[in-house]
C-alpha cells in the first residue's frame, strides 16, 4: 500500500467553500467552487514554484527530518490511514459557509461526461462529502437514456487508482512543471521557426470542440506540424464505408426503435458503453413478445452479446463474414426485392459461394430482410472491411430502411476523426523512421503497447529528440518519450465531448485533482504559446462558439449537455456502382493455410486502458465468464482438432511473432479460427494488470488489424488455471433460465403456471399486505443481454471488494449480483442465454433458521436482510441457499484498500469486514433514503422513483423493482405476466424476484 | 505367559493365565510406574510435532481468516466440518462401551472401557476445536451460548448449529465426568504405590481422598451406574443432533430422515474401529495381552460388522429414497457421488465401509491382529471419506449448475486434519502415560467374579 502524497490527502478533504473568494466571477453559489478550483490547478502564474509536495523534500533540514522520522514512526502504529490523519499543508478552512446545495450526509449529483472512443457519454455522478462515489448514466443524455455501461461505471476507479501516475519526469527523474512548460516553450519557439516541421502529434481520437479547435489553432501556427489520432478499436472501416458508398466519410446512427429484422454482420450493437447504450434500450422496445416483434440474425466469428440475444446466429470466421455478406446481396438480388442492388450482385458473383448451413441461414435472413422492407436493417462491425459497410449501406437504401421520412438508419458528419486506423500509424511510423520528427506529443492511449507489433512505436519513440506523453499511468510508453506527463482524470477535469448524435457535452470535474495533472487541452495550449488553465479554455471556447454562453453556461452544466447541438442526420443516396466497384476490389482472400487469427476488443478491459481497474479485471466476462484473464478463445472442435483444452498454455505464432497465451473453450465459437481478445499482458506501471493474460497486441500486424490467416498454435505442456466463475454451461434439464419461441408461449402456458404462485405448505405463510410496501424485484429475461452492466453498478453501490484472482479461482467472487449464462443445443450452433441472479428474498427463506445467532433476519416489507454486526460467520446460511447467492469474506479484503480507495466507497453501505456474510440488500438504503424523502413530503414512496443500482443501469431495462402492493405498480404487473416463473419454484421458497421467461422469435424457414 | 486355551462352550477367556489382586496389580499399573521407553518417546515427539503444526495451523486461521482454508462458496463447510463429524462420531465407542455395555452386563467391557473413554474424551476435544475454528469470527463464538447478554439478543434456537452447542457440550462433560468417575480408584492405588513426593501429593488432588471404604464403594458404584444411565441417551443424541446439522437443511444429499439412525450406526463403526486402531498395539506395548484378549477383540471386530451392515443399509436407503423420490435434484446429487469429480473418494468409502467389515464374517480375519488393525484403519479412512462425501460433493453441486465449483484442500486444512491426530496421538500417549490404561479395579472385581462363577464368564 503506497500512502499518497499528503498534499493528495489534504486535497480531498477541501471543503466546497474553501475557495469561494476571489476567484471567478461573482456567483453567490457553489458553481464557482469549481472555477476557482480550476484556476487554482492553473498551469502558469498562480501555481507554486514546485511541484505539490516537493517543498517538504527539499526544505528538510536536520532537526525537520529527525521531527518527520519521529512522527512518521509514530504514525506508522496507526496503520495505513496515518497519511490521512495527518493535516493538510495547504491553509484550510472548516465548513462555517455550507454551499446551500450541499447537506452534509446527503448525496448531490453532478452532470458529467466520459469521452472514450470519440464519443462522450452523458453521465451523472453521485457526490458525497466532495467525493464521487458512483457513476450513473445521465437520463437526458441522448446516448446514455438513463443507463451507464461497464466502462463508464468503472472509470471512476480510475480516479483512485493508487498505481496512477503522479509525478512529472523527464527521462525518469522528476521535475517540476515550470521544467516541462519551460521545454515546451522553448521547443515551440524554435518549431515556428520552422513553421512547425517536425513536429509529430499522436492524438487520442476526440469530438470535443475544445480540444478541436485547440488543434486547429495548432494547425495555424505549426502549418507543417502532423496530426495523428489513433484508437487500437479504430472504427475506421465504417466512415471509410461512407466514403465509398457516399462521397464522404460519415457516421452511420441507427435507429432500432422500428426495426423489424435486424442482420447483424459482425456487428456488437448491445455492447454495453457509449451510444449503443441507447441502441440497447431502443432494440428491446421492439422485442416485446407479441405480433410486432423483432427478428435478429447474427453473424460473427466468437460469441457477443449481441450474439447471445439472436433468434439465429451463424458462427462465422472473421473472414468468411464479408463473403456472406456478398451471398446476402446475391439472395436479395435473386429474390427481386431489390432490382437497385443488381450491380452489387454482379461484384458479388465470383466471391458468393457459402456452405450448405451458411446458405441456408443467409437464404432465410434474406428473405426475411426483404420482406421487413423499411423495417430492415443490415449491420456491419468495425472488423469488416469498408467495402461491407458500404454493402450495407446500398442494402439498407434498397430495402427502404435508410430513406424516406423517417429511416432508421441515418448518416451524420462524424464527431471525431475517422482516420483513427492502422493507416495513420504507418504514416507516422514511416516519419519516425526517416528521422523526420524533432518533437513529439502524444495523447493517445498508450501507443507502444496497443501500436502494432510491426510498427515497433516505442523504439520510434525513443529516437525522436524531444517526445512528451500525457498518460494517466506510467505505462508502456511512458519509458519512450523524454516527457512523462501524468494525466487528469476525466472526473477531476473540464471538458466537453460530443455523443454520437452530434449533442455537446461539458465535462465537469467531481473533485480537485487527487494528484498534480494536466489535461490534453493544457498541453496543446501550452504548445500553441497561449497556456491557460483547461477551465479558462473551455470557457473562453464556449464564450466564443455560443451567444448564449452567460446565460446559459449553469444550465449546460446541469443538464450536462447543450441542447439542440445534435448534428444533421440525412439519409443521403448511396452511389451503386462505387460500392460495386470497392466490392470487386476488397478481395476476398482465397482460402489459406492455417488456423485464421481474429482479434477483439475486450469487454472489460477495452483496448487495455482499463486494465488496472479491479472491478473490470474481476468482473467476469459476459460471454467466457473469465476474470482476471485473456485467453485464445476457440471453438470446442477445433479444440479437439488441435489436442487442447481450458487452461492449456500454448505458444501462438504469426507472421513471425509468437506470444505465450492460455487456451479457454469457446461455446459457439466459429470453427477453424482464434479470437484474440486484446487489452492484456500489461507490462508498464499499472500493478493490478500485471500478470493478466497474454498481450495479444504482440502478433497484431498493421496491415491486417483484425483478421488474418496463418496462425500456428503450438503446446507447451503446461497449465494456467484461469479464474472462470461459471465453468457449467448446461442446465441439466432442470427449469431454470427459461426460454420459449414465440409461437409456443401460448401453449406453455399452463406449464409455466406450475412455476409460480402458492406451493402447499404446512406453515402459515407471512400476510405482508398490511404492510406499506411489499418490496419486489421481476427481471425480463427477454431484456437480459448478459451485459453484466448491472453487476458493476451493484459493486459500486454496495461497496463490494475485489478479491483477486487467486480467489476467484477458489470460487469466493463477492459479487452480489451475478450473471449466469446457459448454453444449450449443439456445441458450435448453440442457444446462450443471461440470467441476472441475486438474492431473490425468499418469503419462507432456507438462510433464515439456520442461522445461530439471528444475524440474518426478514423485515416487515419482506426484506431478507443480513445483520453484519451479528454475523460470526458459520456460513449454514450459503450452505443452505439453493440460489447460491450469498457471498462470504473468507479473507479480510477490504484491508488492502489504499487511502485514495477509499474514498471511493458508498457511506451509506457498511464496508464489511472479514468472516462475514454478505449479499443482496434490495439496495435497502436507497429505499430508505427515498423512505425518508417521502417522509419529510407526507406522502409514500411513488413506484419508479425508486430504483436499484442494477436497475437503474441497465441498458434495456431488464430490471424492475417497486412494491407489490401497490397493484398499479410495473413490478405488480411483472409478477402478473403470463411469462412470470419462479426460480426454484418447487422448494416453496417464495421468492420476491421473479422471472419472466425469455422469448425467441425464430423465423420458420431456419426451424 | 500361558497359551491361550479355548472351550468350544465358554468361549475365549476373558482374563487370561491364573491372576489374583496383586499380579493384575503389578502388571496393570506397571506401565504407569516404570519409566518411559524409547518407542513411547519417539511416538510423543511424533506427536507433538504434529501438534505443533497443529497449532501453527489454528495461529494461521486465527489470524489470516477461514480463507486460509479452501472452502469457498458454493462448498462453504469443507474440512472443519467433515473433521468435526468425524471425530465426534469416533468419541462414540466410549460411551457406547462404558455406559450401554455396562447397562447390559457385557463383562467383556471391563478391560477396555477406560481406554475407550479416554479416547472419546480426546476425540471430543479434538471435535471441540472444529466448530469454533471454523467461524469467519471465531471471537465471538460465545454468541452460540445462551447468556442473558445486555443486547438482549439470544440465539436461534431453530438452528441446529445451537443444537450442537449443547449436544456437544453436554456429550463432553458426561463422557469426562463417567471417565474420571471409573479412575478415581486407580488413582488411588497409583496414590499409594507413588515412589516420589510429587507423585504422591498430584495423585492424592486427583483421587479425591479415596480410601476404597466399603461406603466409597457404595457410593461409587450408584454413581457410576447412574452416570451410565446418563451417558445411554447421550450416545444415540449426540450424532443425530451432529447429524440434524445436514438433515434439517433443504440440499439435496442432506436433507434426509435416515441421517440421525445412520449417523449414529456410523459414529459407533468408526469409533469401535479407532479403539481397534489404538487397542491392537497398545496391548503389545503395554504388556496387557491377558486382560485385553482375542476375545475382546472379537467382540468389537463383531460390533464392528454389525454397525457396518447398518452404515451399508444406511447408503442403500439413501440412494434407494434418492431414485424413489423422483427429485431430479436428489436423484442428480446421489449420481453425483458415483460418477462426478469425487467419485473416487466415494468409492474409497463404499470400499472401506462396506467391503471391508465383510471380512469379519470370517472367524480367522476377526482373530488376526494384522487383519484386524488393517481394517480398523481403513474403515477409519472411509468414515472420514464418508462425511467428505456428505459435506463437500452434495455442496459443490446443487440445485444451480451456475454456481457449481470444486472444493480443494490447502495445507492448511491438511494440517488441521493430521495436526488434530498428532493431537489425539500426543493425548493418548499422555493417557498411557500416567493412568492406567485398564480399569484395574473393575478388573479385580471381575476376576473374583470370574473365578467364583465361571461359567457366567461369557
Amino acid at each position: 500500500m503506497t500512502p499518497p502524497p499528503e498534499s493528495l490527502s489534504a486535497r480531498t478533504i477541501v471543503p466546497p467553500s474553501r475557495s469561494s473568494t476571489g476567484h471567478g466571477e461573482a456567483s453567490p453559489y457553489g458553481r464557482e467552487y469549481w472555477r476557482s478550483l480550476a484556476e487554482r490547478e492553473g498551469l502558469l502564474g498562480a501555481g507554486p514554484e514546485f511541484p505539490e509536495g516537493a517543498e517538504e523534500l527539499t526544505s528538510v533540514d536536520r532537526r525537520d527530518f529527525f521531527r518527520l522520522l519521529g512522527a512518521s514512526l509514530a504514525l506508522a502504529g496507526a496503520g495505513g490511514l496515518s497519511s490521512c490523519t495527518r493535516p493538510p499543508a495547504t491553509k484550510v478552512v472548516p465548513y462555517h459557509r455550507v454551499p446551500p446545495e450541499l447537506t452534509p450526509g446527503n448525496a448531490l449529483h453532478f452532470a458529467t461526461a466520459m469521452p472514450l472512443g470519440g464519443v462522450a457519454t452523458g453521465l451523472l455522478v453521485t457526490s458525497r462529502e466532495g467525493r464521487p462515489v458512483k457513476v450513473e448514466g445521465n437520463p437526458e443524455h441522448p446516448d446514455s437514456l438513463g443507463a451507464a455501461g461497464i466502462l463508464e461505471q468503472a472509470h471512476l476507479l480510475g480516479l483512485y487508482d493508487p498505481h496512477r501516475a503522479r509525478q512529472l519526469k523527464q527521462r525518469g527523474s522528476p521535475v517540476g512543471k515550470e521544467h516541462l512548460l519551460e521545454a515546451l516553450t522553448m521547443r515551440a519557439a524554435r518549431l515556428q521557426e520552422r513553421r512547425g516541421e517536425g513536429l509529430y502529434l499522436l492524438l487520442e481520437p476526440t469530438s470535443s470542440p475544445l480540444l478541436q479547435s485547440l488543434r486547429e489553432r495548432l494547425l495555424r501556427r505549426f502549418p507543417k506540424a502532423r496530426v495523428f489520432a489513433t484508437s487500437p478499436l479504430s472504427e475506421a472501416n465504417r466512415a471509410e464505408g461512407a466514403r465509398i458508398a457516399f462521397g464522404r466519410p460519415l457516421q452511420p446512427r441507427q435507429d432500432f426503435r422500428g426495426a423489424k429484422v435486424v442482420l447483424s454482420l459482425d456487428e456488437d450493437f448491445l455492447e454495453p458503453r457509449g451510444q449503443k447504450l441507447s441502441y440497447a434500450r431502443h432494440f428491446f422496445e421492439t422485442r416485446e413478445p407479441g405480433a410486432g416483434m423483432s427478428r435478429l440474425y447474427v453473424v460473427e466469428p466468437s460469441l457477443t452479446i449481441t450474439g447471445m440475444s439472436a433468434d439465429h446466429r451463424l458462427p462465422a470466421r472473421g473472414s468468411d463474414v464479408q463473403r456472406l455478406a456478398y451471398a446476402l446481396v446475391r439472395r436479395l438480388t435473386g429474390l427481386g426485392v431489390a432490382p437497385a442492388l443488381e450491380p452489387l450482385s454482379q461484384a458479388a458473383k465470383s466471391f458468393a459461394a457459402t456452405p450448405g448451413k451458411a446458405h441456408r441461414f443467409i437464404d432465410a435472413a434474406g428473405a426475411d430482410l426483404a420482406r421487413a422492407k423499411e423495417g430492415a436493417m443490415l449491420l456491419a462491425g468495425p472488423r469488416q472491411p469498408p467495402a461491407v459497410h458500404a454493402l450495407a449501406a446500398a442494402v439498407n437504401y434498397a430495402l427502404g430502411s435508410a430513406r424516406g421520412s423517417s429511416p432508421l438508419v441515418r448518416y451524420l458528419s462524424p464527431p471525431a476523426e475517422v482516420e483513427t486506423g492502422p493507416s495513420a500509424l504507418r504514416e507516422l511510423a514511416a516519419d519516425l523512421r526517416a528521422g523526420r520528427a524533432d518533437t513529439l506529443l502524444v495523447t493517445a492511449a498508450n501507443p507502444a503497447y496497443a501500436g502494432f507489433a510491426d510498427l515497433e512505436l516505442g523504439r520510434l519513440f525513443r529516437e525522436v529528440p524531444e517526445s512528451f506523453y500525457l498518460s494517466l499511468y506510467e505505462d508502456e510508453t511512458a519509458p519512450s518519450c523524454s516527457f512523462f506527463v501524468p494525466a487528469l482524470h476525466p472526473l477531476e477535469s473540464w471538458g466537453d465531448g460530443r455523443a454520437s448524435d452530434g449533442t455537446v457535452s461539458l465535462i465537469q470535474p467531481l473533485v480537485e485533482p487527487l494528484a498534480p495533472g494536466f489535461s490534453e487541452a493544457e498541453l496543446l495550449s501550452a504548445l500553441i504559446g497561449a497556456p491557460a488553465p483547461t477551465y479558462q479554455l473551455l470557457r473562453e471556447h464556449w464564450r466564443a462558439a455560443r451567444e448564449d454562453f452567460e446565460r446559459s453556461w449553469e444550465e449546460w452544466l446541469r443538464e450536462g449537455f447543450i441542447q439542440g447541438t445534435a448534428a444533421e442526420a440525412s439519409a443521403p443516396e448511396p452511389k451503386l456502382e462505387r460500392v460495386a466497384e470497392a466490392m470487386r476490389e476488397a478481395a476476398i482472400r482465397p482460402e489459406e493455410g492455417g488456423l485464421e487469427v481474429a482479434f477483439a476488443g475486450d469487454y472489460k478491459v477495452h483496448d487495455g486502458r482499463f486494465a488496472n481497474n479491479p472491478w473490470l479485471q474481476e468482473l467476469p466476462d459476459p460471454i467466457t465468464k473469465l476474470s482476471w484473464d485473456n485467453a485464445a478463445l476457440l471453438s470446442p472442435r477445433t479444440a479437439e482438432e488441435l489436442g487442447l483444452e481450458t487452461g492449456e498454455l500454448v505458444r501462438l505464432s504469426y507472421r513471425g511473432r509468437s506470444v505465450e497465451a492460455a487456451v479457454c473453450l469457446a461455446i459457439g465459437h466459429a470453427e477453424g479460427t482464434v479470437t484474440l481478445p486484446l487489452g492484456y499482458g500489461r507490462s508498464g506501471a499499472e500493478r493490478t494488470a500485471k500478470g493478466a493474460g497474454f498481450d495479444a497486441y504482440l502478433l497484431r500486424p498493421s496491415d491486417a488489424p483484425w483478421f488474418g490467416y496463418g496462425l500456428s498454435v503450438e503446446r507447451l505442456g503446461r497449465r494456467r488455471e484461469l479464474a472462470i466463475t461459471q465453468e457449467h454451461w448446461g442446465m441439466e434439464q432442470r427449469p431454470l433460465a427459461l426460454e420459449l419461441a414465440l409461437g409456443e408461449l401460448g401453449k406453455a402456458e399452463e406449464r409455466l403456471s406450475k412455476l409460480r404462485g402458492a406451493e402447499a405448505t404446512l406453515h402459515q405463510p407471512v400476510d405482508y399486505s398490511g404492510e406499506p410496501y411489499r418490496w419486489a424485484m421481476a427481471v425480463d429475461l427477454n431484456r437480459c443481454t448478459g451485459c453484466s452492466a448491472c453487476v458493476v453498478a451493484c459493486q459500486a453501490e454496495n461497496n463490494i471488494p475485489v478479491v483477486g484472482r487467486d480467489n476467484v479461482r477458489k470460487s469466493r467472487e463477492m459479487h452480489w449480483l451475478r450473471v449466469d449464462r446457459y448454453f444449450e443445443g449443439e456445441p458450435d450452433s448453440p442457444r446462450a442465454i443471461a440470467q441476472p441472479l441475486a438474492c431473490v428474498h425468499c418469503e419462507a427463506a432456507p438462510c433464515e433458521y439456520v442461522c445461530p445467532v439471528n444475524a440474518t433476519v426478514h423485515s416487515d416489507e419482506g426484506l431478507n436482510e443480513m445483520v453484519y454486526n451479528r454475523c460470526i460467520g458459520t456460513r449454514y446460511c450459503s450452505n443452505n441457499c439453493p440460489y447460491k447467492v450469498r457471498r462470504f469474506n473468507y479473507l479480510h479484503y477490504n484491508r488492502e484498500k489504499s487511502p485514495t480507495e477509499r474514498l471511493a466507497m458508498n457511506p451509506d453501505v457498511t464496508v464489511r469486514a472479514r468472516g462475514v456474510m454478505e449479499k443482496c440488500t434490495y439496495c435497502v438504503q436507497r429505499i430508505e433514503r427515498k423512505r425518508i424523502e417521502a417522509r419529510v413530503e407526507g406522502r409514500s414512496i411513488r413506484d419508479g422513483e425508486l430504483r436499484t443500482a442494477c436497475q437503474q443501469a441497465c441498458p434495456s431495462q431488464a430490471i424492475v423493482f417497486g412494491s407489490l402492493n401497490d397493484p398499479t405498480s410495473r413490478v405488480s404487473e411483472l409478477h402478473r405476466d403470463g411469462r412470470r416463473f419462479d426460480l426454484l419454484h418447487e422448494l416453496g421458497t417464495r421468492p420476491r424476484t421473479a422471472y419472466l421467461v425469455r422469448v425467441r422469435n425464430p423465423n420458420p424457414e431456419l426451424g | 505367559m500361558a497359551a491361550p486355551s479355548e472351550s468350544a462352550l465358554e468361549g475365549f477367556p476373558l482374563i487370561l493365565g491364573k491372576q489374583d489382586d496383586r499380579t493384575l496389580t503389578q502388571s496393570l499399573f506397571a506401565h504407569v510406574e516404570r519409566k518411559a521407553t524409547l518407542g513411547w518417546w519417539a511416538l510423543f515427539s511424533a506427536a507433538l510435532a504434529g501438534t505443533l503444526l497443529l497449532v501453527f495451523a489454528i495461529a494461521t486461521t486465527l489470524y489470516a481468516g477461514v480463507g486460509t482454508w479452501g472452502n469457498n462458496v458454493p462448498v462453504a463447510w469443507g474440512f472443519g466440518i467433515i473433521n468435526l463429524v468425524w471425530w465426534i462420531g469416533i468419541g462414540h465407542a466410549g460411551t457406547l462401551i462404558s455406559a450401554i455395555l455396562l447397562l447390559f452386563q457385557q463383562r467383556w467391557r471391563t478391560s477396555i472401557n477406560r481406554m475407550a473413554e479416554a479416547m472419546t474424551l480426546f476425540a471430543v476435544m479434538c471435535a471441540a476445536l472444529f466448530p469454533a475454528l471454523h467461524l469467519g469470527r471465531p471471537w465471538f463464538a460465545y454468541w452460540l451460548v445462551p447468556y442473558p447478554s445486555t443486547m438482549g439478543v439470544w440465539p436461534q434456537f431453530k438452528s441446529p448449529l445451537v443444537w450442537d452447542v449443547f449436544a456437544i457440550g453436554t456429550y463432553f462433560t458426561v463422557s469426562f465426568l463417567f471417565w474420571y468417575v471409573g479412575l478415581i480408584p486407580d488413582l488411588a492405588t497409583l496414590r499409594d504405590h507413588a515412589r516420589t513426593r510429587l507423585r504422591r501429593i498430584v495423585y492424592g488432588i486427583f483421587s479425591l481422598g479415596w480410601r476404597g471404604s466399603g461406603r466409597h464403594w457404595t457410593h461409587w458404584r450408584a454413581g457410576y451406574l447412574l452416570l451410565a444411565g446418563l451417558a445411554t441417551p447421550l450416545v444415540l443424541s449426540v450424532h443425530t443432533v451432529i447429524s440434524f446439522d445436514f438433515a434439517v437443511s433443504q440440499l439435496p444429499g442432506w436433507h434426509s430422515t435416515i441421517f440421525p439412525p445412520y449417523f449414529v450406526a456410523g459414529a459407533v463403526f468408526s469409533g469401535f474401529a479407532m479403539v481397534m486402531t489404538l487397542m491392537v498395539p497398545a496391548r503389545k506395548a503395554l504388556c496387557l495381552e491377558h486382560v485385553v484378549t482375542l476375545r475382546h477383540l472379537e467382540n468389537m471386530n463383531k460390533v464392528i460388522l454389525l454397525t457396518g451392515l447398518i452404515v451399508s443399509y444406511g447408503y442403500l436407503t439413501e440412494h434407494f429414497v434418492a431414485w424413489y423420490g423422483a427429485s431430479p435434484y436428489e436423484r442428480f446429487a446421489f449420481a453425483n457421488r458415483a460418477g462426478g469429480p469425487y467419485a473416487f473418494i466415494f468409492w474409497t468409502m463404499l470400499f472401506c465401509n462396506v467391503l471391508v467389515p465383510q471380512l469379519f464374517w470370517l472367524r480367522w480375519a476377526r482373530r488376526n491382529l494384522w487383519v484386524m488393525w488393517v481394517a480398523s484403519v481403513l474403515i477409519n479412512v472411509g468414515m472420514w471419506s464418508e462425511r467428505f462425501v456428505i459435506v463437500v460433493t452434495s455442496l459443490h453441486r446443487d440445485f444451480l449448475p451456475s454456481s457449481w465449483a470444486m472444493f480443494y484442500p490447502t495445507w492448511v486444512d491438511l494440517s488441521l486434519l493430521f495436526g488434530t491426530i498428532s493431537f489425539f496421538g500426543l493425548l493418548f500417549l499422555l493417557f498411557l502415560r500416567f493412568v492406567p490404561a485398564v480399569a484395574a479395579a473393575e478388573m479385580k472385581e471381575l476376576n473374583h467374579e470370574l473365578a467364583a462363577h465361571p461359567a457366567e464368564a461369557a
